[in-house]
């Protein structure tokens, strides 16, 4: 028996031996030997699209131009991505790079110090990014990422054709019109506007964001978290109703809240629908996919008859910044510093308005810029309002999102989400 | 090895492994998870301590019991839904059935088949203007009764559960299956000579026989139920409004996407408790009709 005790402790011994062996191998190849800089860099690139693989070709070029640096990236899907971020922020296993959005994204990792700003090095885009333009990733005086591009989130797509069938050579310009061009379509008996809302951020990001910016004007969302003013409000409870009256009245095709956005895109690059509220990601895979992108036309969504808010304005967040990891110093810290500044330069701004995709940037655009493009740049050019989702905490986007459909569907009153949200708000102090 | 010696510390030294996994990966995080219910903390900044709180917020939030009701739903569509019907074509199959093999295969292949792709495949299947279901009304000169099965909050869970019984009826024809091939002919050749017709033997026979194969099936439905989250998130995402939202989806969306780490820990220890009750009641009553 002894004998068979010291043997199957051996064994034992040997299995922990082997085991720690393992996991401390795995520990000091990350760390590098020194001669090579290595930087773990997370982002959302993983679809073909034009803007990630511009993107992308940005990372290649910098490791081909630095080959004593190496970026470890690692692609997650965006929803996946934004899940991954909190849980290892929680455990404080951030990557040395990540990628940031502004507002409810930002603001966090900046209070619990996770990520480190990048003043120091911001001269480099002297001339070619305006002040404002760096303003969404910029926290109490302090810049933390570069931004790329601007994303409008609620342009009005609509098939000209369809329109002058209608008898509108125009889009309509007020509420009252567009109202009238909806009960037209229906008679025709074509969907008036694509929306596919089950993801439920379609309706605060696309619909809302914008429309109650014409009912309580800009600097209503400011107000209201500085407490001097509420969402009961009477402007902003008639904005929820503009939401209600527009699903009352058929305006979307039945099946909304169990079709997501890229179904909703179908239903209207199928010519199935006359029109489709999206933000400006949706145009280069619209104008990819129509047969004719001449017929595709762009207008804001129309004023709305006794709001307070500027009719040409419309919500729009910048994206695709990187942060840098509080921890970097040293080396590292140069490595990753020199990294944003390669990365985002003229030519990478130039490949993104070559994708249809809007820049941060004050440059002009290059040679092969499509119509539709330069067309919402002029319509996003004059004023930029907060989106929703990016201004507010997450758990009042939570309850405005669920909210937001359960109006659509008449389960709840315009009046009741507005108190649902108040009382939401002023959880949060 | 010795099975009968005294000494058992080659067994420990055996389990040990295995245990410390186990106490790594499923005991110490429910009672870090007890820790954090108690706590205020968004996973950035500071923790704050809060006390019972959270415990009561859940009880006061109405989602919440709103997602326990649609978990109690999906728990019963699985005990009085996938059970039964498995039941029956366990008991039909374990005849001797022209193509038997293709039967049990195209029973089973829902549990093969990976819950996205079933989810979207219903989805489109429930669609309230291209759907097949609505299509096949339309047909047979029903249209009245098509409906918006996903998007009305009044179907919503409906259509849901009766995906999941769809989906898992094949475990448990599986098990029941093999529970149906231990039961001895004798038995059965004894009953036919005392004259019992195949409804008896199917009834005081084979049932009875299979208790305890029943039993697993139930405790397996109540603890595979109260944990869905895949099937819902991918279908309705909780939507619309929170009609089909379940406690697994409620809390992965407080802990993750709103940062409710407190919250979230407490949420999961309801469910934590919820399982442990529902599955000791079960016990409680299959064992007492087994005396």
């Amino acid at each position: 028996m002894k004998r068979f005790l010291s043997k199957s402790m051996a064994l034992t011994m040997v299995m922990l031996l082997v085991l720690m062996a393992a996991c401390s191998n795995g520990d000091s190849s990350s760390e590098g030997d020194g001669e090579k800089v290595e930087l773990t860099f997370w982002n959302i690139w993983t679809e073909p699209s034009p803007q990630n693989e511009a993107s992308l070709k940005q990372v290649e070029k910098f490791e081909e131009e630095h080959p004593n640096i190496k970026i470890k990236q690692q692609n997650i899907p965006h929803d996946q991505f934004k899940v991954k971020v909190k849980t290892q922020a929680a455990g404080q296993q951030l990557p040395d790079l990540i990628q940031v959005w502004p507002g409810a994204e930002l603001t966090p990792l900046v209070d619990g110090e996770l990520i480190q700003p990048v003043d120091d090095i911001l001269s480099s885009w002297d001339g070619l990014i305006k002040e404002d333009q760096f303003a969404d990733y910029n926290v109490d005086g302090k810049q933390y990422a570069i931004p790329a591009n601007v994303t409008p989130t609620s342009l009005v797509y609509y098939n000209k054709k369809m329109l002058k069938d209608a008898g509108y050579d125009e889009f309509p310009k007020t509420y009252g019109e567009f109202k009238q061009l909806i009960e037209k379509l229906k008679g025709g008996g074509k969907i008036p506007i694509a929306l596919g809302n089950k993801a439920q951020w379609v309706l605060q990001s696309s619909y809302i964001s914008t429309i109650a910016d014409r009912m309580t004007g800009s600097d209503f969302l400011q107000a209201v978290k500085n407490g001097e003013k509420k969402f009961t409000d009477e402007k902003f409870i008639e904005a929820l109703k503009v939401i209600q009256e527009l699903s009352e009245m058929e305006a979307f095709n039945n099946d909304f809240n169990s079709i997501d956005n890229i179904q909703h895109r179908e239903l209207f690059i199928l010519e199935e629908a006359a029109m489709m509220i999206d933000g400006a990601w949706s145009l280069g895979p619209t104008l990819e996919a129509v047969e004719d992108p001449e017929n595709v036309g762009i207008a804001l969504f129309p004023e709305i008859e006794g709001g307070e808010g500027d009719p040409s304005a419309v919500s729009a967040v910048t994206g695709t910044g990187i942060a840098l990891n509080s921890e970097l110093e040293g080396e590292k810290l140069e490595a990753a510093q020199e990294f944003l500044k390669s990365f985002y330069d003229k030519e990478y701004y130039n490949d993104l308005m070559k994708a249809d995709i809007l820049v941060a940037a004050d440059i002009e655009p290059p040679e092969g810029v499509s119509p539709q493009l330069k067309h919402v740049s002029e319509l996003t050019s004059k004023k930029i309002t907060p989106v929703y989702d990016a201004s507010l905490p997450v758990e009042v986007t939570d309850v405005l999102n669920s909210g937001l459909q359960e109006v659509s569907l008449g389960t709840m009153t315009p009046e009741q989400l507005a108190e649902k949200l108040q009382a939401a708000m002023e959880k949060q102090k | 090895m010795h099975l009968l010696s005294r000494n058992k510390w080659p067994a420990v030294f055996g389990l040990a492994p295995a245990l410390l996994i186990y106490l790594m990966f499923a005991i110490i995080p429910i009672l870090i998870s007890f820790y954090y219910s108690l706590m205020d903390w968004d996973g950035f900044t500071d923790m704050r301590f809060v006390g019972l709180a959270n415990f009561q917020e859940a009880l006061s939030d109405p989602i919440f019991w709103q997602s326990l009701k649609n978990n109690l739903y999906v728990v019963a569509a699985s005990v009085f839904g996938q059970i039964p019907i498995a039941l029956f074509f366990a008991i039909l199959l374990n005849r001797k059935l022209k193509g038997g093999k293709i039967f049990r295969t195209l029973g089973f292949m829902p549990v093969v088949i990976s819950t996205v792709i079933i989810s979207l495949v219903w989805g489109m299947m429930y669609n309230s203007r291209r759907g097949l279901f609505n299509h096949l009304l339309e047909l047979v000169g029903l249209g009245e009764w098509a409906q918006n099965w996903l998007g009305d909050p009044k179907w919503a869970m409906i259509s849901v559960c009766i995906t999941i019984i769809w989906q898992f009826v094949g475990l448990y024809l599986i098990i029941f299956l093999a529970a149906l091939q231990n039961i001895p002919q004798e038995i059965y050749e004894a009953a036919r000579i005392d004259g019992a017709s195949g409804w008896k033997q199917t009834l005081y026979i084979t049932l009875p026989m299979m208790r305890n194969a029943i039993a697993v099936a139930v405790i397996l439905c109540i603890s595979g139920s109260l944990r869905t989250f895949d099937l819902i998130y991918v279908m309705t995402s909780g939507g619309p409004g929170h009609s089909t939202e379940v406690l697994a989806m409620y809390m992965f969306d407080q802990t993750f996407s709103s940062t409710r780490f407190g919250y979230g820990s407490a949420l999961s220890l309801f469910i934590f408790f919820f399982s442990l009750i529902l599955v000791y009641l079960s016990t409680v009553v299959l064992r007492k009709k087994a005396d």
